[in-house]
C-alpha cells in the first residue's frame, strides 16, 4: 500500500503585470486593478491588437540579468516563495528541495535574440542558444538557489502551471520527495503574440472573459508554490497556508487549439480533481476558472461549470486573467497562488470589466454559478479549485482546502508491466551526416492516418504519432468508449518542436509580428505531439509532456508509473521523442556538441505501454518485463553555474535507489543500457560510476552508436531494448539510465514479467 | 480561368498548408474529407492570397473557398492590375 500523504502549501511567490510580489498581486486582484496596457517590448504597429500585460521589471533587474526572461521570472517568484516558506537554502535541507516548473514558450525571447543576431550577420550568442529549450528552466532555477532535489519542466502549454503543482503532489505521495518549488513561468514574447494574432485569437481591446469574449490578452509572469508533505512542514515548524488535496488531468481528444464545445474534457477534469480530493462537487466553493476570453473557451466553460456544479448554489467563480492577462505556462501557477490567497483570506477576486448592461447578460449565461463581477466577495470558504485548459486539449485542475483530506489514506500498490513497444528510429545518412527516420505518407496511410490529418503535424508530432500507434498495436489495445478514460499519455522530449519554433520566429523576424502563420503556430507548443496522439487515438485520460533533457525519455516512464500507481489510469503510453532536422543540426553544431569530438545526432520516437497488473491480466496482455524500480536524482555538487556538469553522487544515488526499490543487489543486474553518446568525457564518467557500483565486468549496452544521439528517444529506446532483452532471455534484470541538465539522472530497473 | 493564378494558389497551399501536391487538383474540394481544411487553414489562405495578389478575401463567401478554381475566380475578379 502507498500512503496518501497530506500535502500542504508553505510558501508563495508571484510576479505578473498586477504586482511584483504575492501581496501586491492579490491586493490588485481584489481591487480590480488591471495590468493590461499597450505592448512595450516589441513593435505591434501593424497588428490589429496592441494590448499586453507585461511585468514592470526589465530582464536586467531580474536574477542578476543572467538568464532568459522566462527563467528570470521563475527565479524571481521562486525567491519569494523560498523566503516566505522560511526555508534556509544554506542548510542541509536545501539538498532535498525539487523544482517543477511549467512553461509554454520557454526561451522564446532568446530564440528571437539568437536568430535576429544571425539575420544581422552575427554568429548568435551561445548564451542565448543555451537558454532556448524548456529543458533548462527548472534546472537553472534549482541551481540558482542551490536546491538539490529533482527537476522537471512541464510543457503542456496553458495547463503547464497547474500540472506542475499536480505532479509535485504525486511525487511527494509516491515517496519521491518531500518538498517542491512548483509553478510556472513565461515571458511576454513576439512568438506567442504573433501566433495568437494570426489565429485572430487576440482581443483588439482588453480581454473580457465571461463577458464580451472577443479574444485573449497575453500576459507574462511566474507563480511558485512551496508544496510540502505535512510531516515535513510540521517538523521544521513551517507556516502552513492550506492543504492541496488532489488534482485531475484529462485530454479532450478533439482539436489542437479549440476546446470541445460540449465541455466534456473540462467536465472530466473537474470531476477527476474533485474525486481525487475525496470531495463532491457540492463541496467546492470557489473556482478560479480558466476564463481566457475567447468565445470558444468561455462558452464551453460556462457550460461545463453549470453542469458540473448543478445543485451547488454556493460556488463562486472568476477569471483573474481579466487583470493578469493570459500568462500561458505561468497562468495556472499564478492562478493557484491567487486561489490559495483567496481561500486562506476569505476574499474572492472578481472578473473585471463588466458594465451594467453586461451584468444583465452575465446573469443569463451564469445559471446557478455565482460569477464574481467587478468587486471581490468576502466569504469564508473551505475548498477552492483552480482550472486550466490548454492547446492540445490538455486539461488540469487542482483543489486546495483549509482542512486535510477526509477520505483516502492509502491506495493499493500495483505491479507495473511493459505490455507494448512502438519504435521509430533513424538510419544513418551520408548526405546529412546524421541518423534520420524514414516516415513517409504511405506508412501513415497503412495505419489509417489520412492526409488531411497528417499534413497538420510537424515532424516531432509525426514521429510521436507513429510510435504511439505502433505501441498500441503491439499491445493489442483498441481505444474505445470503454477504455478511453483509462489510458493516458506521458511524452518525454529534450528539444520539443524546435524546428517549428525556429522557423516561426525566423518568419516573424523576416516578415513582421503581424505576419505569423496560423497554420504553423499550434505546432510551436511542446505538447502538440501529445495532443495529436490523443486526438488521433481517442485517448482521453492523463496527458503530460515533460521536457527535461535526454533523460525525459525515462522520466516519462517514472511519471507514467506514478499516474497508474495513484489510480488515475490503468494504462499509460510513456514516450521519448526528438527530431533531427537542419534546424536541430545547426543548433547542436553551434553548441559544439556535434561532429568531431562530439556525437552524431539522431532522431526518433519510442512509445512504451506501461500497464498495471489487473488490467494486463484482464486483457491477457503480453508482458515484456516488469518495472521493479524507478528513480530520478540530482544534486548541486560541482559548479552550479555550469548546467552541463556531471555528478557521480547523483548518478550513484539513482542506481542505489532503483536497486533498493527492487530489493536487489548490484550483482543481480545482468546489464545496463547506458547513455554513452561518443563524447569522451561523458562516456568515461559513466563507465567509472558503473564499475564502482557493479563490477569491472558489468555489461553496458549502448544504443546511440547504432541510432545516433536521439536524446529523449534514445533514453526510451534504451528502456525498450532492455524490456525486449528480458523478454527474449538476453538479460534477467537490467537498468536503463539517462541524464539531463543540471546533474539530473533517471534510472529504471526492469525484471522478468 | 487563369492557369498562372491557379498554379500560384496551388503552390501557396502546398507550401503553407503542407497539402501533398499530387493530391491537389484545381477542382479538389478544399474543405471536403480528402483535403480536410479547417478554420485555421482558411485564415492561412486569406494571408497567402493577400501576400500573393494583394486581394482581400475577408468579403469572400464560403463558396469562394471551395476549390483552387473558385479562389482563382475570386482573385481574377478582385485583382487590381
Amino acid at each position: 500500500m502507498l500512503d496518501v500523504k497530506r500535502c500542504v502549501i508553505t510558501g508563495l511567490g508571484l510576479v505578473c503585470a498586477i504586482g511584483n510580489d504575492t501581496d501586491e498581486c492579490f491586493e490588485s486582484a481584489l481591487n480590480g486593478r488591471s495590468g493590461i496596457a499597450d505592448v512595450k517590448c516589441f513593435d505591434t504597429s501593424n497588428c490589429y491588437s496592441h494590448k499586453g500585460a507585461e511585468v514592470g521589471l526589465a530582464t536586467g533587474e531580474l536574477a542578476k540579468g543572467k538568464y532568459d526572461r522566462t527563467t528570470a521570472l521563475g527565479i524571481k517568484a521562486a525567491g519569494e516563495a523560498i523566503a516566505d516558506s522560511g526555508l534556509d537554502m544554506n542548510s542541509e535541507a536545501a539538498s532535498e528541495i525539487g523544482v517543477i516548473l511549467g512553461s509554454c514558450i520557454a526561451g522564446a525571447a532568446s530564440v528571437e535574440k539568437y536568430y535576429r543576431d544571425k539575420e544581422n550577420g552575427g554568429k548568435g550568442s551561445i548564451d542565448d542558444l543555451k537558454a532556448i529549450p524548456a529543458s533548462v528552466i527548472a534546472g537553472n532555477v534549482a541551481d540558482y538557489y542551490k536546491a538539490g532535489g529533482i527537476t522537471a519542466n512541464i510543457v503542456n502549454a496553458c495547463a503547464a502551471g497547474t500540472l506542475s503543482v499536480a505532479l509535485a503532489i504525486d511525487l511527494i505521495r509516491g515517496g519521491k520527495g518531500e518538498i517542491f518549488l512548483a509553478g510556472g513561468c513565461d515571458a511576454f514574447a513576439s512568438l506567442p503574440f504573433s501566433g495568437f494574432h494570426a489565429l485572430k485569437a487576440l482581443d483588439a481591446n482588453e480581454c473580457s472573459p465571461f463577458n464580451h469574449s472577443e479574444g485573449i490578452t497575453l500576459g507574462e509572469g511566474a507563480g511558485v508554490l512551496v508544496v510540502e508533505s505535512y510531516e515535513h512542514a510540521v517538523k521544521r515548524g513551517a507556516k502552513i497556508y492550506c492543504d492541496v488535496l488532489g488534482s485531475g488531468v484529462s485530454s479532450d481528444a478533439y482539436h489542437i487549439t479549440a476546446p470541445r464545445p460540449d465541455g466534456e474534457g473540462q467536465m472530466s477534469v473537474i470531476r477527476r480533481a474533485v474525486d481525487n480530493s475525496g470531495l463532491t462537487a457540492n463541496d467546492i466553493e470557489y473556482v478560479n476558472a480558466h476564463g481566457t476570453g475567447t468565445a470558444k473557451n468561455d462558452e464551453a466553460e460556462f457550460l461545463s461549470l453549470k453542469i458540473c456544479f448543478e445543485g451547488n448554489d454556493h460556488v463562486y467563480a472568476s477569471s483573474t486573467k481579466s487583470m493578469t492577462g493570459h500568462c500561458l505556462g505561468a497562468a495556472g501557477a499564478i492562478e493557484a497562488v491567487l486561489t490559495v490567497k483567496a481561500l486562506t483570506e476569505g476574499k474572492l477576486p472578481p472578473t473585471t470589466g463588466y458594465t451594467e448592461e453586461d451584468l444583465g447578460v452575465l446573469k443569463e449565461k451564469a445559471g446557478a454559478v455565482n460569477f464574481i463581477a467587478n468587486k471581490p466577495v468576502r466569504k469564508d470558504i473551505n475548498y477552492a479549485m483552480s482550472n486550466s485548459f490548454a492547446f492540445g486539449g490538455n486539461n488540469a485542475s487542482i483543489v486546495f482546502a483549509k482542512d486535510p483530506n477526509p477520505v483516502k489514506n492509502t491506495v493499493r500498490k500495483y505491479d507495473l508491466y511493459v505490455t507494448g513497444i512502438g519504435a521509430v528510429t533513424g538510419e544513418y545518412s551520408e548526405e546529412t551526416g546524421d541518423y534520420r527516420a524514414n516516415i513517409d505518407a504511405d506508412t501513415f496511410k497503412s495505419y489509417g492516418v489520412k492526409t488531411a490529418f497528417l499534413r497538420k503535424l510537424d515532424r516531432l508530432s509525426q514521429l510521436q504519432l507513429l510510435s504511439g500507434i505502433k505501441a498500441l498495436e503491439d499491445a493489442g489495445i483498441t481505444v474505445n468508449e470503454d477504455n478511453e478514460d483509462l489510458i493516458g499519455i506521458c511524452i518525454g522530449t529534450s528539444d520539443g518542436p524546435m524546428t517549428e519554433i525556429a522557423n516561426f520566429q525566423k518568419g516573424i523576424i523576416r516578415d513582421g509580428v503581424d505576419k505569423g502563420s496560423a497554420f504553423a503556430f499550434p505546432n510551436t507548443v511542446y505538447n502538440a505531439a501529445g495532443g495529436y496522439l490523443s486526438i488521433f487515438t481517442g485517448i482521453k485520460g492523463y496527458n503530460v509532456t515533460i521536457a527535461n533533457g535526454n533523460q525525459s525519455g525515462l522520466q516519462s516512464i517514472c511519471a507514467a508509473s506514478g499516474a497508474i500507481l495513484f489510480g488515475y489510469e490503468d494504462i499509460m503510453l510513456a514516450t521519448g521523442t526528438d527530431e533531427c532536422t537542419e534546424i536541430d543540426d545547426g543548433l547542436y553544431s553551434d553548441l559544439g556538441l556535434k561532429g568531431k569530438g562530439g556525437f552524431t545526432l539522431g532522431e526518433g520516437s519510442v512509445t512504451c505501454v506501461i500497464e498495471k497488473d489487473s488490467s494486463a491480466d484482464a486483457r491477457g496482455a503480453k508482458r515484456y518485463a516488469k518495472i521493479a524500480g524507478f528513480s530520478s536524482v540530482r544534486d548541486t555538487s560541482g559548479d552550479t553555474a555550469n548546467n552541463q556538469r556531471m555528478s557521480e553522487a547523483a548518478l550513484t544515488k539513482a542506481l542505489e535507489n532503483v536497486l533498493a526499490e527492487a530489493g536487489m543487489k548490484p550483482e543481480d543486474i545482468s546489464c545496463i543500457y547506458g547513455f554513452g553518446n561518443g563524447i569522451d568525457k561523458i562516456d568515461v564518467f559513466e563507465m567509472e560510476v558503473y564499475k564502482k557500483i557493479f563490477s569491472d565486468n558489468i555489461e553496458v549496452r549502448l544504443v546511440k552508436q547504432d541510432f545516433g544521439e536521439a536524446r529523449a528517444a534514445s533514453a526510451s529506446l534504451q528502456f525498450a531494448m532492455l524490456a525486449k532483452d528480458i523478454d527474449e532471455g538476453r538479460a534477467a534484470n537490467g537498468i536503463a539510465v539517462s541524464f539531463g541538465t543540471s546533474a539530473l539522472y533517471s534510472a529504471v530497473l526492469l525484471t522478468g514479467a | 480561368m487563369s492557369n498562372e493564378i491557379a498554379e500560384k494558389i496551388k503552390g501557396m497551399l502546398v507550401e503553407r498548408l503542407r497539402i501533398p501536391a499530387d493530391e491537389l487538383e484545381y477542382d479538389s474540394e478544399l474543405f471536403g474529407e480528402d483535403i480536410g481544411l479547417d478554420s485555421i487553414d482558411s485564415i492561412e489562405i486569406v494571408v497567402g492570397i493577400e501576400n500573393l495578389f494583394g486581394v482581400d478575401l475577408s468579403g469572400a463567401s464560403k463558396e469562394d473557398f471551395r476549390s483552387i478554381e473558385t479562389l482563382t475566380a475570386y482573385v481574377e475578379a478582385h485583382k487590381e492590375d
